[in-house]
């Protein structure tokens, strides 16, 4: 087991994340909590892209004559999209949020479910 | 009611005024450093446009929103997210009315040499603009909450 | 590659972060945990040789995105309670330490931290070798990934440039404001 975490220990770290995330999406009473556990969860995907564009001993991929051996240049471009439209989403995630609150006076899970049935 | 006073954001302070503008112009400086580099460095119009955008921020947390908000001309940053998008489309088009795929820069090599380069520098320019302008428009929407009509510079004649 | 001292620390530093960001029970206490954990994660992108990736984490992720929250947060309400951290809620804790366990039982299958060659396609595969011979010929650029953004996948980056003004867009409806700025 030590071994293994030694040897893998980007992708515990991982994983760690993604459950992080998902008990605050669970958990959160508050939506703006909810939104940051979401961001959360998806920097773990982001750190398990980088972690498998990486090689050992290689540099960033930036072509120059006898540079190599580089990185893999692809996740890093997924990635650096997948940020741009998170903080986005993020965004009219906050924007929907303003609008409950002036819509309803809360935040809260338990009570916005209430007043929505009621 | 303006959105400095509803939020009770904004406090004057010489130390940040000051610092702020001294600053800001090395900020803007390094965002253009970042879009235009893009190409031979690490960097790129995400990375120029985010850091472009928080130029303006830091302004607003000097001066107060509504200060920044009445200094900013809408024009600007409407035109800036429009006129990237267009741009892309239109470089990535152009390339299919000359009868070659999506994107396929080397067509334009007939018109100019050396446009591969150039064009990808407009296309990260573009983004740049896209990413700039919408960062300081969500700024300024987030600040201003629901409902609360903002005035146009249209609006006052 | 084995875990080196300072990627050790890096990690247990996010993990702190992300797990002070779940438990404190102030919403902008929560938030500033969630700015360090950007801000360490941006550098763990520097020490995985992605600077690119570093540079937007770090001026988007710490930067706008907390803005953006101090923002709603100004105009939302702050809930004033009692005590410094959320009660801890049992069957979801369960519930998440079972899904991270099932996670957790992937892991051996993956390749190793650096791992080269055959045993990580996704650095030896054909895709990444193509880009790296041909970037500079094909396009004159020489950082890779603004060849791979730009020009081999320049159709992706439409559609996402045209997510990102969609977003502006949505903004303003959902605010129901006029003006951009």
């Amino acid at each position: 087991m030590f071994e293994l975490l030694n040897s893998h220990y980007n992708y515990f770290a991982v994983m760690l994340l993604l459950g992080i995330g998902l008990y605050m999406l669970i958990e959160s009473q508050n939506l703006v909590k909810k939104v940051i556990g979401m961001n959360i969860f998806q920097t773990g995907i982001f750190l398990f892209f980088i972690t498998l564009a990486f090689r050992a001993g290689g540099n960033p991929p930036i072509i120059k004559e006898g540079g190599g051996p580089y990185v893999s240049p692809l996740p890093h471009v997924l990635i650096l999209t997948a940020i741009v439209v998170g903080v986005s989403l993020t965004a009219v995630a906050l924007a929907l949020i303003i609008r409950i609150y002036t819509e309803y006076g809360t935040l809260d899970e338990d009570k916005l479910k209430q007043l929505y049935y009621d | 009611m303006s959105s400095d006073e509803r939020t009770g954001l904004y406090v004057e302070s010489t130390i940040i005024m000051t610092t702020v503008r001294v600053v800001s112009p090395f900020v803007l400086t390094f965002a253009l450093f970042v879009m235009f580099h893009g190409a031979n460095s690490p960097g790129g119009g995400f990375q120029g446009g985010v850091i472009a955008g928080s130029v303006v921020m830091m302004l607003a947390f000097a001066y107060g929103i509504d200060a920044a908000r009445d200094w900013l001309d809408v024009r600007v940053v409407a035109a800036l997210a429009s006129g990237g998008v267009l741009t892309f489309a239109a470089i990535g088009l152009g390339t299919m009315l000359l009868g070659g795929n999506f994107l396929e820069y080397h067509l334009y090599e007939q018109f100019i040499s050396h446009v591969v380069a150039y064009a990808i520098e407009l296309v990260e320019l573009a983004i740049g603009g896209i990413v700039a302008s919408v960062a300081i428009g969500l700024f300024f929407l987030l600040a201003a909450g629901f409902g609360h009509a903002v005035d146009s510079p249209e609006d006052e004649s | 590659m084995t875990l080196s001292l300072i990627e050790g620390v890096l990690l247990v530093f996010v993990l702190c972060c992300a797990i002070g960001a779940a438990v404190l029970r102030d919403v902008l206490a929560s938030l500033m945990a969630f700015a360090a954990y950007s801000l360490g994660i941006s550098i763990i992108w520097v020490m995985l040789e992605a600077p690119d990736v570093g540079l937007t984490e770090a001026a988007v992720g710490a930067g706008i995105m907390t803005i953006l929250f101090i923002l709603a947060l100004a105009n939302t309400v702050r809930p004033q309670e009692n005590g410094l951290f959320e009660s801890i809620s049992v069957p979801t804790v369960v519930l998440v330490g079972a899904f991270v366990v099932v996670m957790i039982a992937t892991v051996p299958s993956l390749p190793a931290v650096g791992a080269d060659g055959a045993a990580n396609p996704v650095v030896s595969g054909e895709v990444t070798q193509y880009y790296i011979d041909n970037a500079y010929a094909d396009t004159e650029v020489k950082n890779g990934v603004t060849a791979v953004l730009a020009a081999y996948r320049g159709f992706d980056t439409l559609g996402e440039a045209v997510v990102v003004f969609s977003a502006g867009v949505a903004a303003l409806t959902v605010l129901r404001q006029e003006v951009f700025a």
